[in-house]
């Protein structure tokens, strides 16, 4: 400890991760006080885990903020509307505090067009702006953004829900902005500008990664990409136009010049004719998302065997079992797969996709880790199979598209396939389960899933003891969010303390009381323990009345204010006598 | 590796090796646990989950407040500390749940412990049913596979009765009693908005002009085609020429059930001009009041006036189309390939 502060800075400038940071922050006093000058990046993964004032306090020089609000529930509207992750106040306290802000990276927050405004004007620097699966804001926020950030490298508007005025944000962009680097406006429905948009590739030598939106016809694509033939990774808009014998060619040249392009995305309503333009780049690929690509099985597959270096696929279940087993031969380098259902609110299957498209592919890509993957029948044979085939799994995520569905083949309970996975998977980090599974699952996961830090569970589970097994188990445990259990009190006040060692617990339409969430409250200070009730009155229920969401977070900020009338802090007063 | 039966005893092996407390809950003030109750699945046969671990972990000497006990879970009796059925000297009950679980069968969960006095358990198949905790009875039952409506038979086509009943989980009362089916639980698939996007962004139009999603789409595939026909082609596309013009076009025949469609679909291709209005009549590509009409090239060469056949023929038959000038209508004969070589420019 005895070196200069400089060279314990210059040190601390090669430890970039969050967490080796934390670690060192903690060694002792000097450590932290050098630590927290030089911290140049901050992910504060609950924007309400803190409050913006005593991030400023302790880190005053940062360049980069990364800020998570919602609970991942809110993906799938389990969240009501109003509930928060407001952005406001934390660029209030960092337009003032934070004159060199250069990156902002937002997940689920409610951002309008004042704060984008406030954005653009107050950081003379201001490079990276990603919004992803974000809300509240139009084009004419990214409109301010285009014209008064000089030096914008990135902006990424990755699945944001943006209110789409017109298309004529883009043409703020000024001729003098050349730094662009990243452009993802994919979620955007209006039509921009086409000579704007021309102008502005043309004019970023820079331009690395390009996701269009759907507007963008198949016809222009060709002329975009002839401008940027350095492109690494494409989103193209709508993949389909008029069968013109010049517009394939164009588009099948354009391609065959991009020789940098690893990554393709897009594909809205594709026309398989004008796939084969894209084969020139196949054998490049490691990214390709096809997951708005309504196409069937065979043309997929004429797509991927052409891709030996594929390392992540996103795709419909049009691929179906044939097609996965394609892929099982062809893409030995596959890290991640994602099925997504074509039709999930049908019962009865419209494609054939099974588990044993799955099993095919643990079978035959020895380096796949992540999965997600949805599907309308399993087996424990199939998941014990997968679990073997497959130990180095770091994500699994499985949605039986029915609620419950038991193994189809023996129409017992997935709880040893399931079992298996996290037993022989030992580097687990992320489980989402589906199917019918009792206590004995969840005895299982607190069993093996040392290291998972992520779980989701549905329609899951007989008793309390589930949930204690969780609870008590799983000792890597950051994020539980679980729907429709029959978990009650008892597993939660009997793990008060592992609560505050998690980020988040999310429980919604289980079985918890009103009153243990008061008691809880009261007996963990440092957490805040949120209803949400849209029904009524959360003052005049009886302590045994279940609540409808439950949502547990540890904080250091107390409790937050900006709820709806819907949401209640439960009461930390010490005093309180329930 | 978890197997029933035999290597029950070899992972009770393994548990001993891990923390006594693991496999119990620590003790709570005021709390019991409520027993276990596994539910039963039998197809054809009584199969019964459980662990032995489990048996023992949950039996607790308090009186069982049972689920439907809601709340903070405070026994009105005033029980004392709830403490885990492994009292006393925990490595003797571990031993002495070791020897219980070589002993006993594997069918039938036992109590064995002389301290529960209090609580009543008889040997049963179901572990709730000896139990006077209310709200357990209603879900320790043996199910049949007549509980499994919908699991065994994939074609069916009820969509409103899909799902496995709620016996095995515990519901409250005031939980719903419908079980949750596809369609009608809120964020179940958990499908993100994103994600969605497939099945409402891929439109086509009907005759009518009415978007229908791609669902409808599907569904028009599967009448046409059959679920179960492994030759099926998914997507039929046929070429389109039309007289007088140096474009060809390619269109899906799966998408369309009939012949009326199609139609629509040839001339807003190839009519653009026409007014959405007209679009809404009768197709007149095929009541021969337009100067053109339609015709394909079968199977065999011939050049057919498309209508004659029932629609499932025309799929199985048709290998291209051509909207042909009415004045040359009378002429079918004529090889279609000889005016193909005239007149297409196919891109594809």
């Amino acid at each position: 400890m005895g070196f200069p502060e400089e060279v314990l800075e210059h040190v601390f400038s090669f430890i970039t991760s969050h967490t080796d940071r934390n670690v060192v922050s903690l060694v002792c006093k000097s450590w932290y006080e050098i630590e927290r000058w030089c911290r140049r990046r901050i992910f504060v993964g609950n924007c309400y885990a803190v409050s913006p004032a005593m991030m400023i306090r302790r880190f005053p020089e940062v360049r980069s903020v990364e800020l998570k609000g919602k609970p991942h529930f809110a993906d799938f509207n389990l969240v009501p509307d109003g509930w928060g992750g407001y952005f406001y106040p934390w660029i209030c306290e960092m337009a003032r505090a934070y004159p060199w802000l250069e990156e902002i990276k937002l997940k689920r927050m409610v951002v309008t067009d004042d704060n984008l405004e406030l954005i653009s004007k107050s950081f003379k620097n201001f490079k990276v702006l990603v919004l992803s699966s974000c809300e509240g804001f139009s084009t004419h926020g990214l409109a301010a953004i285009a014209a008064n950030c000089r030096n914008l490298r990135e902006l990424d508007l990755r699945e944001s829900e943006v209110e789409d005025l017109s298309g004529h944000w883009l043409s703020h962009f000024p001729d003098s902005c050349t730094s662009l680097q990243s452009l993802n406006m994919s979620c955007l429905s209006s039509e921009v500008s086409f000579s704007a948009l021309q102008r502005l590739i043309a004019r970023s030598p820079n331009l690395k990664t390009l996701r269009l939106n759907r507007a963008v016809p198949l016809e222009k694509l060709s002329t975009l990409l002839r401008r940027a033939p350095q492109l690494v990774e494409l989103g193209t808009g709508a993949y389909s136009a008029e069968i013109r014998p010049d517009v394939y060619a164009n588009l099948t040249e354009a391609f065959s010049r991009c020789k940098e392009v690893k990554g393709l995305s897009g594909f809205w309503d594709v026309l398989p004719s004008y796939l084969p333009a894209i084969y020139s780049v196949c054998s490049r690929l490691t990214s390709l998302n096809l997951s708005y690509a309504t196409i069937q099985s065979p043309d997929v597959t004429k797509i991927i065997t052409q891709c030996p270096n594929l390392q992540s696929l996103s795709v419909l279940d049009y691929i179906e079992d044939t097609g996965l087993n394609a892929l099982s031969l062809s893409c030995k380098d596959l890290r991640e797969l994602r099925v997504f259902p074509s039709d999930p609110f049908v019962a009865n299957a419209n494609v054939s996709l099974t588990e044993q498209g799955l099993v095919a592919v643990s079978e035959g890509c020895s380096k796949l880790q992540s999965v997600l993957y949805f599907c309308r029948q399993m087996s424990n044979s199939a998941l014990t199979t997968i679990a073997k085939n497959r130990p180095n799994l770091t994500c699994f995520r499985l949605c039986i598209l029915e609620p419950r569905a038991p193994d189809y083949l023996t129409f017992e309970p997935l709880d040893v396939g399931f079992g298996a996975i996290v037993e022989h998977c030992k580097q687990l980090q992320r489980l989402s389960l589906s199917g019918l599974l009792t206590d004995r699952v969840f005895e299982y996961i607190g069993k093996w899933a040392k290291k998972l830090e992520m779980l989701s569970i549905a329609f899951a589970g007989d008793s309390d003891l589930g949930l204690h097994h969780v609870l008590s188990g799983c000792d890597s445990l950051r994020k539980l969010e679980i729907r429709d259990c029959p978990f009650g009190d008892k597993a939660l006040l009997a793990n008060v303390s592992k609560l505050e060692t998690m980020r988040s617990l999310w429980m919604s339409s289980c079985s918890v009381s009103l009153g243990a969430c008061k008691r809880l409250s009261q007996k963990m200070p440092r957490l805040n323990v949120e209803v949400i009730d849209e029904q009524g009155d959360l003052d005049s229920r009886p302590d045994n009345c279940h609540v409808e969401k439950l949502y547990i977070y540890r904080t250091v900020a107390g409790p937050r204010f900006d709820m709806p009338s819907f949401i209640r802090t439960m009461d930390q007063n010490p005093t309180y006598r329930s | 590796m978890f197997v029933w039966g035999q290597s029950w005893e070899k992972s009770m092996m393994n548990c001993e090796t891990h923390k006594a407390d693991m496999w119990v809950p620590p003790p709570l003030s005021n709390v019991s646990f409520a027993p276990n109750s596994y539910p039963l699945f039998s197809h054809n046969k009584v199969s019964i989950f459980f662990c032995k671990m489990d048996v023992t972990l949950g039996l607790l000497a308090d009186s069982p407040a049972g689920h439907g006990d809601a709340g903070g879970g405070v026994p009105s009796g005033g029980s004392t500390t709830a403490r885990p059925i492994l009292t006393g000297s925990k490595e003797d009950n571990n031993k002495n749940s070791m020897v219980m679980s070589s002993e006993v069968t594997s069918s039938y969960p036992v109590v064995v412990d002389q301290n529960l006095n209090d609580l009543e358990l008889g040997l049963g198949l179901s572990i709730g049913c000896g139990l006077k905790s209310k709200g357990w009875s209603q879900y320790a039952r043996i199910l049949t596979a007549k509980d499994f409506p919908t699991c065994k038979q994939n074609s069916s086509s009820s969509s409103s009765s899909v799902s496995i009943p709620n016996s095995g989980t515990k519901r409250t009362a005031t939980d719903s009693v419908s079980p949750p089916n596809c369609t009608s639980v809120v964020g179940w698939p958990p499908v993100s908005k994103a994600h969605r996007m497939p099945s409402l962004a891929n439109e086509i139009k009907s005759p009518n002009g009415n978007l229908i999603s791609i669902t409808e789409q599907n569904k028009s595939k599967i009448r046409t085609i059959g679920i179960k026909d492994c030759s099926k082609k998914k997507y039929q596309s046929v070429k389109v020429n039309m007289d007088g013009s140096l474009i060809g076009r390619k269109v899906d025949l799966n998408v369309h059930t009939s012949y009326e469609m199609l139609a629509q679909t040839l001339e807003q291709m190839f009519f653009r001009r026409r007014s959405s209005t007209e679009a809404a009549k009768y197709s007149r590509l095929l009541d021969g009041t337009s100067q053109f009409v339609l015709t394909y090239e079968d199977k065999d060469g011939d050049c057919m006036l498309v209508g004659d056949v029932p629609w499932q023929m025309f799929l199985s038959s048709v290998k291209r189309l051509r909207i042909m000038k009415n004045s040359q209508s009378n002429e079918l004969a004529p090889r279609f390939q000889e005016n193909n070589e005239r007149h297409r420019t196919d891109a594809v």
